[in-house]
């Protein structure tokens, strides 16, 4: 076998395993380098290419053991909401407390006012019945909408951090590590319409980061991401809930449902819904 | 090719436990890449660590945020990727090498006690 059929078997069992295509590029690159410097054939120094590539993936979904910190103190409490359409209660005596260091998943079927819940909570919606306390900054990132066409990716960390009293280097350099953890390079000068729908997701997730609220809430920020991208997500979650803060997911995904604090299900109860 | 030594395959078992702990010391005394890692490893005594088996393990480590990696043009050739340690690992590097020490002075008081000088 050459180099660079070995490369071709590995970058293409990756990608079988829906590992991100950035992340395929840089074990190729790693394992060229590795081969010039060391001059052994790849096959001698990284054995079958398929059998590494699963060892590679199987790295990169490792479970990260880290220490949990003490959960702390309420940073969003909702109590008794409710929203109504005209004459229908959207939902109703809806109940979720969060505290820093922990993260809530909010689920449901379509329809069960998964996102309408999630405004509620952010500020954008008021509820018709129900309260709401905050007891800190709030980082929000919507199902859609929330960045501006015409605004290339650095803009937006600017105009953000702006409002959120960061200096506009810093908010530049922090939205772009946050990006670089979700494998997206956001140094693009392309405009935000010119960008894929799971990029500008990414993008949206980014916003409701800068500024480092103690509160995000996150409305199914995920869609259009590839496997390697959804686990980086998850793993910016979990980052975020050790680092203290209380996070909010609506998912309709539910392999991560154990890894969390609390679930909400906003599914009704046969009752309810036929009443 | 050398014979291999008649404690090959425990030795193997080994660094497989303690691959990672030894990865981050190297790495405190300065940034490095995969292969220098390899070659430091063989000079310390601990054997040819193939390619195969490094790169995972550096993997794992920079999911757990003990080190991080830049690419980087070399003196020579093409981009490397180098790898230099967090402040968790630095920290992971002082518990988790503190509590190997602490372990293998009891297996040695074991092994004493059972007559091996």
């Amino acid at each position: 076998m050459t180099d660079q059929e070995w490369l071709v078997r590995m970058a293409l069992e990756l990608r079988r395993r829906a590992v991100a295509e950035s992340r395929i590029n840089q074990t190729v690159g790693e394992a060229v380098a590795h081969a010039r410097d060391s001059g052994q054939t790849t096959e001698r120094a990284f054995g079958l290419p398929e059998a590494y590539a699963a060892q590679v993936a199987s790295s990169l979904m490792a479970h990260v053991a880290r220490a949990r910190p003490r959960i702390g103190e309420v940073r969003l409490a909702a109590r008794g909401i409710g929203k109504r359409y005209r004459r229908r209660w959207v939902i109703r005596d809806v109940d979720l407390v969060v505290r820093a260091g922990q993260t809530a998943a909010v689920v449901g079927a379509n329809g069960t006012g998964k996102s309408t819940f999630l405004a509620i909570c952010a500020g954008f919606l008021t509820p018709d019945a129900g309260q709401v306390t905050l007891h800190g900054a709030v980082g929000f990132c919507p199902q859609d909408g929330g960045t501006l066409d015409y605004l290339r990716p650095a803009e937006h960390f600017a105009l953000l951090g702006a409002g959120r009293g960061t200096p506009r280097a810093e908010a530049r350099r922090t939205g772009r590590d946050l990006a670089a953890t979700l494998q997206w390079n956001a140094d693009s000068d392309d405009q935000a319409r010119h960008l894929s729908g799971g990029t500008r997701q990414k993008l949206n997730l980014v916003l409701a980061a800068l500024g480092d609220p103690e509160i995000l809430l996150l409305d199914e920020p995920y869609q259009g991401f590839d496997q390697g991208t959804y686990l980086d997500f998850w793993d910016q979650v979990w980052q975020w809930r050790d680092r203290g803060k209380a996070v909010v997911v609506v998912t309709h995904l539910l392999e991560n449902l154990d890894r969390v604090d609390t679930v909400l299900d906003l599914t009704p109860r046969v009752s309810e819904a036929e009443a | 090719m050398s014979p291999e030594p008649p404690d090959v395959a425990r030795r193997g078992q080994w660094l497989r436990g303690l691959l990672d702990i030894c990865v981050l010391a190297l790495l405190a005394s300065g940034e490095s890449y995969g292969y220098e890692l390899t070659q430091a490893l063989e000079c310390a005594g601990l054997g040819q660590v193939q390619g195969g088996t490094l790169y995972p393990v550096l993997l794992r480590l920079e999911r757990a945020g003990l080190i991080e990696a830049a690419w980087r043009a070399g003196e020579t050739g093409p981009a490397r990727k180098y790898y230099r340690l967090t402040a968790a690992g630095r920290h992971e590097l002082g518990a988790g090498g503190a509590a190997w020490l602490a372990f293998a002075e009891r297996v040695g008081g074991i092994l004493r006690e059972g007559g091996v000088e």
